[in-house]
């Protein structure tokens, strides 16, 4: 053992660590044991001050912490042991190539059979209720001064378009040929 | 797998070429007769016989004899055409598809004359005739039917 110095013993002594020997072998060797003892007694006045003020601060919320806490180790642990005991098993997503593909082609499918009720559901025109129409009819006055010309439909179920021309002249049955 | 998908996709070609509205690919025939009355008529154009009877009730003739005649199957709707005869020609110009029929101009040459010319919407629910210049004892027709 080696001798402790001053500051040692002195620090020990006002911390009541050393034995009743050394404290009277401390004591008897202080020149200033009252400044000594006065120095003693505030240094345990402020530890007293030190412990009562700096206590730690009491959990409003104690047992909500402490079951938050007991919850994730729980759920850690759970999840440790499942990672150790599970094989490794490569993610499958439900949108696979041949998936899309299907469901492509069918969307094109049903797009196209409602397009196709929708175009037969639509009148086509040439077969509408339109009737032939004569916009205008012109004939040349120099060549037939006196040609009229009327436009009528017939009544039957055929609707012929008839653009009747009057006034022409005549011509001789040679202008039939073929 | 691949047959399936084959036959997705095989039907989906087939409705779209069903589906696809017909556009063009109508002939319109265009003919010159020669309208005449005649104790033993002879049978009228093949052409003619949705309308003959119509014909005969409207101008008062039995006979129907065909001296010119065009066909021709529209595919753009703009197409040019002539029938003639030998002293008649009927050009016809297409000028597109409306919604209500084929807009045309038409001109009716005598020779080198134009006797006629006219713009017309030609529907295929409704043939055009138009009656032209007395020809001999007859009369002369013309006529666009949609076929």
């Amino acid at each position: 053992m080696f001798m402790k110095t001053f500051e040692e013993n002195l620090i020990a002594w006002i911390d009541g660590e050393l034995s009743e020997k050394e404290r009277a072998r401390f004591e008897a060797s202080l020149d200033d044991s009252a400044g000594a003892f006065a120095e003693k007694a505030q240094a345990e006045k402020l530890g007293n001050f030190l412990r009562t003020q700096l206590q730690p601060r009491a959990m409003g919320n104690e047992e909500f912490f402490h079951h938050q806490l007991r919850e994730r180790i729980a759920r850690e642990t759970a999840t440790a042991s499942t990672t150790e005991d599970a094989s490794p098993v490569p993610r499958e997503t439900w949108w696979s190539i041949r998936r899309l593909l299907w469901l492509g082609a069918s969307s094109l499918a049903v797009f196209a059979v409602c397009t196709f009720f929708v175009m037969r559901q639509q009148p086509v025109a040439n077969q509408s209720e339109y009737l032939t129409q004569i916009l205008n009819a012109r004939v040349d006055p120099g060549v037939n001064p006196d040609a009229t010309v009327s436009i009528f439909q017939t009544k039957d179920e055929e609707h012929v378009t008839v653009l009747w021309v009057d006034g022409l002249k005549s011509l001789p049955s040679e202008y039939a040929a073929k | 797998m691949r047959r399936s998908l084959f036959s997705v996709l095989l039907t989906l070609v087939l409705l779209c070429a069903v589906s696809a509205p017909a556009r063009g690919g109508e002939m319109v025939w265009s003919g010159l007769v020669v309208a005449t009355n005649t104790p033993r008529p002879q049978v009228p154009p093949m052409e003619m016989h949705r309308i003959a009877g119509t014909l005969a009730r409207t101008f008062g003739y039995n006979q129907f004899v065909l001296i010119g005649q065009s066909r021709k199957t529209l595919q753009s709707g703009e197409e040019n055409w002539m029938a003639a005869s030998k002293h008649f020609s009927l050009h016809v110009d297409a000028r597109g598809p409306r919604k209500d029929g084929y807009r045309l101009n038409l001109q009716l040459f005598q020779d080198r004359h134009v006797l006629l010319e006219t713009d017309a919407t030609l529907s295929k629910n409704s043939p055009l005739v138009i009656r032209g210049p007395q020809v001999g004892a007859g009369q002369l027709l013309l006529l666009l039917i949609v076929q």
